[in-house]
């Protein structure tokens, strides 16, 4: 009774066939890279592409749910964490190479306001500003940004009357949406995402909380690692380093 | 524009439903027909996945199905490897959508008059006969609802596929997945175009379907 249903299903399914067969085939590099380098990266990629010939697939996300991806096989050629303390666990555990993990960048933090919201906050101390409903910082939970944030609120002796007023996003790259979408009025992410019309931003004192040190690594499963490493010495090398200066990064060597 | 999601998607979504299908109406028969020692246990366990957060449920499947876990082992002692590869998109569709099909048709088994069956067993027809003559024909839209219910669930799975299948472009980026990575890159024209796509291709099913079941009956 349902076999004219049952049969243009499988139809459907059969004529969908080569699709994922077909990409699946071509070789590339694959980079699992934390959020806050995903505009840093779309500019170095076709850079890499061009000069090695390869073919590079960046997958931008959550550190912490790579982290677990990558320890259960997950098909990532090399892993950039926006904290080293996930490299160093994965290489501990020997899924990453230790001969291949070189820190690649500084994180900074920024205090961000919506250009909607008005004058341009300049201090942490000004989000306890009644005009200021709701603060989005990262998760610190889990998010080294978000870490990095909760120690600057705790040191700037604000934390306590902060809080009522937080929102938190998931990665760096979804706390800086709450603002571009105007659901807050300020926000404490990385200066490597902070440059949009959306938003204002004043840098946050280093000072306030540990240095946001990223370290990147190639994976042991890689079939291709000496293709991972020169990746990830092109990020740190000639090309890359003003990439990742421009895009708000201290660089090895500077600091 | 990239369009490898929305076929990926489709055969993803395709596979699951059919696989959910299989599976789920024999068991919402089980739990519609017959009484067993622990029935109540097997029907609060197959709703879990619609209580769970699915990326804590994606993130258990992980270590169930992934290079160290049990499943994934004995997989991989067959020379199979089914994390972050499209099967495992189409596991995470299953795993999130089974429950819609299973209580849809469960709910309809249990509405079919029992005399009728009884009835087709007097004059000789097997349980197989009984099944697919009188009980599916007479519970068949609910089973079709729910069977909606699952694909539509399927082609928007998105916690448990991130987790599982990963995000990988060209690879296990589903529809929902590269929805999400653009909005989160800021690219709203294309991000608006998938989605305009997801909801045309649930549209266009539904419609199909409703002249089909009006066709039909």
């Amino acid at each position: 009774m349902r076999r004219p249903l049952l049969g243009s299903l499988a139809l459907a399914w059969l004529a969908l066939g080569p699709g994922p067969a077909a990409a699946a085939a071509a070789p590339s590099l694959t980079v699992f890279a934390a959020a806050d380098l995903a505009f840093a990266f779309k500019d170095i990629a076709p850079r890499f592409e061009n000069a090695t010939g390869a073919r590079v697939t960046l997958v931008f996300g959550s550190t912490g749910n790579f982290a677990h991806q990558i320890r259960q096989g997950g098909p990532a050629d090399v892993f950039f964490a926006a904290d080293r303390s996930f490299v160093d666990a994965l290489v501990a555990e020997r899924v990453l190479l230790r001969e291949t993990r070189t820190l690649y960048a500084r994180g900074r933090i920024v205090l961000a306001t919506a250009t909607a919201f008005g004058p341009k906050l300049t201090e942490l101390r000004s989000l306890l500003d009644s005009r200021i409903r709701h603060v989005a910082i990262a998760n610190p939970a889990h998010a080294p940004y978000g870490r990095a944030a909760e120690e600057a609120l705790r040191k700037a002796g604000v934390w306590e009357a902060v809080r009522p007023k937080l929102v938190y996003g998931e990665n760096v790259r979804h706390t800086l949406q709450f603002m571009q979408t105007g659901a807050v009025d300020a926000a404490i992410i990385a200066l490597s995402i902070a440059s949009v019309p959306e938003v204002e931003w004043v840098l946050i004192d280093p000072g306030l909380h540990a240095p946001l040190d990223q370290a990147a690594a190639v994976t042991r499963r890689s079939p291709r690692p000496e293709l991972g490493l020169a990746f990830i010495q092109f990020v740190n090398g000639p090309e890359g380093r003003p990439i990742m200066k421009r895009h708000g990064f201290l660089l090895p060597g500077e600091f | 524009m990239d369009l490898f999601p929305v076929w990926l998607s489709l055969r993803v979504s395709l596979t699951a439903t059919a696989l959910t299908l299989v599976a789920g109406v024999p068991l919402a028969w089980l739990l519609a027909r017959r009484r067993f020692p622990g029935r109540n246990l097997l029907e609060a366990a197959v709703v879990l996945p619609l209580v769970l957060p699915p990326t804590v449920l994606g993130y258990y499947l992980l270590v169930a199905v992934g290079s160290r876990g049990p499943v994934g082992r004995a997989l991989a002692a067959v020379g199979l490897e089914l994390a972050f590869t499209w099967g495992a998109a189409v596991l995470a569709a299953c795993v999130g959508s089974i429950a819609l099909v299973i209580k849809s048709a469960q709910a309809g088994f249990e509405t079919v008059d029992q005399q009728l069956e009884q009835a087709a067993r007097t004059l000789g027809r097997s349980e197989w006969s009984v099944f697919w003559r009188v009980t599916l024909p007479l519970a068949w839209r609910s089973v079709l609802a729910g069977t909606v219910l699952a694909f539509c669930r399927a082609l928007g799975e998105f916690g448990i596929t991130l987790m599982v299948a990963g995000n990988i472009p060209g690879r296990t980026q589903t529809l929902p997945l590269a929805i999400y990575d653009r909005v989160q890159a800021a690219e709203m024209g294309e991000a608006n175009a998938l989605a305009l796509i997801a909801v045309g291709i649930v549209v266009v099913l539904l419609f199909g379907l409703s002249r089909l079941a009006r066709l039909r009956y």
